[in-house]
């Protein structure tokens, strides 16, 4: 018996050493000289508009997937866009499933300890989406207080909700379209989302019965692309993004999707 | 966007969610004797891995699992493996839900096998049949008839559980319906793609019905 245990705990070991010359087997690169090695630079997103869909062929358009293609012509890659659960895009970049984070990336403090950010390129705000019949009763931010908000979980609108309501009555869902359809359903009075996603979403379809609250104003924030924590493509990609807006390219880009007026040209 | 668009992009999702189930069953039910063999051996370090194993898969969560058999192997060891293959997600997923389903399986064809009463073993022993022809010929037969019950259970279970795919981006049909609702703020794909799995169930259930009917000709 004390043979075969011996045995187990042998293979054991065994599978642990095969584990670790695997591990180690992989070379010591820097970021940038694994994608420009493989050729492609792998865009983590999520379908939305107007910065990453599908239009009636089926074929990926937006303003973000003309950026992406737009830098990687100039780096000599392609870029490939890789549909992801937005909650998980951190654990994508990291087990390097992706390469980059290029969904209209909301820069914040917290996101910095985990991805490197390129310069920003956008501006957005978060702006608080309510119910068309009950628009008179918010026409200001204090209005707020005491209502009941959904926003997604983790996003820059959670922060904001929060201070516009009392903690507790802040509802985090899945996902920003989810804190729409929390207010349409009456389950929220109102939701604070990115102001780029709610000027395509809100009036039509399932949520045609809400509006922006325009008497509310709210913080602006920047989007850029999310890299590796480290990773020298930032460098790589900023400087490609600078020519890109000196020889007028992505401001042509920006128009064709409606968001110049969104455009950081510094 | 359309009535028949929005079948379409279901449908290509359906198909997904068909593949996963289909593949997951064809894998999980050999894999789940194995398990169980291995949780029924005299052998006891092979014994309590086996039920160590199982107590680990069956008391996670799935969603869990799938994250590891992904995500693991490129965060600790800097190798996507999945990266590679075209359908290197689904590959994931369908490991993931093999080893998860292969567990509970395990389990309950223990609870088949164990229900075998012994006197059956000693006449097998009595009639000189040696111990592959006492399970093959008189307990796995028995055994799946009493089983099929506890199985449809886990089998019904496992349609919907399809769906947990999409926490790693497999486009399966409840995906493709949340990207429908995020492109096109359309809700009503996503209770359209509810009754896709009501009708696969029901035609399971009906599937299930006959073969316990057809396997009534022995009574023990």
């Amino acid at each position: 018996m004390k043979k075969k245990i011996v045995a187990v705990v042998l293979v054991i070991a065994l599978m642990a050493c095969c584990l670790a010359v695997f591990a180690s087997c992989s070379k010591k690169q820097t970021d940038a000289e694994y994608i420009l090695g493989k050729g492609t630079l792998v865009c983590g997103v999520t379908l939305y508009e107007p910065m990453n869909y599908a239009d009636d062929e089926g074929e990926m358009t937006g303003f973000d997937t003309e950026f992406a293609e737009a830098v990687c012509a100039k780096l000599g890659i392609k870029a490939k866009f890789q549909v992801i659960k937005w909650s998980s895009k951190e654990i994508e970049l990291n087990s390097k499933y992706i390469d980059c984070i290029w969904n209209g990336f909301t820069v914040n403090e917290e996101r910095k300890q985990q991805v490197s950010f390129t310069q920003s390129y956008l501006n957005n705000t978060q702006c608080v989406v309510i119910k068309s019949s009950n628009a008179a009763n918010f026409t200001n931010a204090e209005a707020c207080a005491g209502m009941r908000a959904a926003a997604e979980a983790g996003s820059a609108g959670e922060s904001a909700a929060k201070g516009l309501t009392a903690e507790a009555n802040v509802t985090s869902v899945a996902a920003q379209i989810t804190a729409l359809t929390e207010v349409t359903s009456g389950t929220a009075d109102f939701a604070v989302v990115d102001v780029i996603l709610a000027n395509s979403m809100v009036g039509k379809g399932a949520y045609s019965d809400l509006q922006i609250a325009t008497g509310i104003q709210l913080e602006a924030e920047e989007y850029a692309v999310g890299f590796r924590k480290g990773s020298d493509m930032v460098e790589k990609v900023n400087k490609v993004i600078d020519e890109l807006l000196a020889d007028g390219t992505l401001l042509t880009i920006a128009q064709k999707y409606g968001v110049d007026g969104q455009l950081i040209t510094k | 966007m359309s009535f028949i668009e929005v079948t379409k992009q279901l449908l290509s999702g359906f198909g997904t969610t068909c593949l996963l189930f289909i593949l997951t069953i064809l894998f999980a039910l050999p894999l789940g004797l194995i398990i169980c063999f291995g949780s029924m051996t005299r052998f006891k370090p092979l014994r309590y891995l086996t039920r160590a194993f199982v107590w680990i898969i069956r008391g996670t969560p799935l969603m869990l699992q799938l994250f590891v058999v992904f995500y693991v192997p490129g965060m600790l060891f800097d190798s996507p493996i999945f990266a590679q293959l075209e359908n290197g997600r689904f590959i994931a997923a369908l490991i993931a839900f093999v080893i998860n389903y292969g567990c509970y399986f395990s389990e309950i064809y223990r609870g088949g096998i164990e229900s075998i009463s012994k006197g059956q073993y000693e006449a097998c022993a009595v009639l000189g049949m040696t111990k592959t022809q006492t399970f093959f010929h008189v307990v796995l037969p028995q055994v799946v008839k009493r089983i099929i019950p506890p199985m449809s259970n886990e089998i019904i279970t496992l349609v919907k559980d399809t769906s947990l795919a999409r926490v790693i981006a497999v486009i399966d049909i409840i995906f493709a319906a949340e990207m429908i609702l995020s492109l096109r703020a359309l809700l009503w794909p996503l209770f359209y793609a509810g009754a896709f799995y009501l009708v696969f169930n029901g035609v399971l259930t009906l599937l299930f019905g006959y073969v316990e009917k057809r396997l009534d000709y022995y009574k023990v």
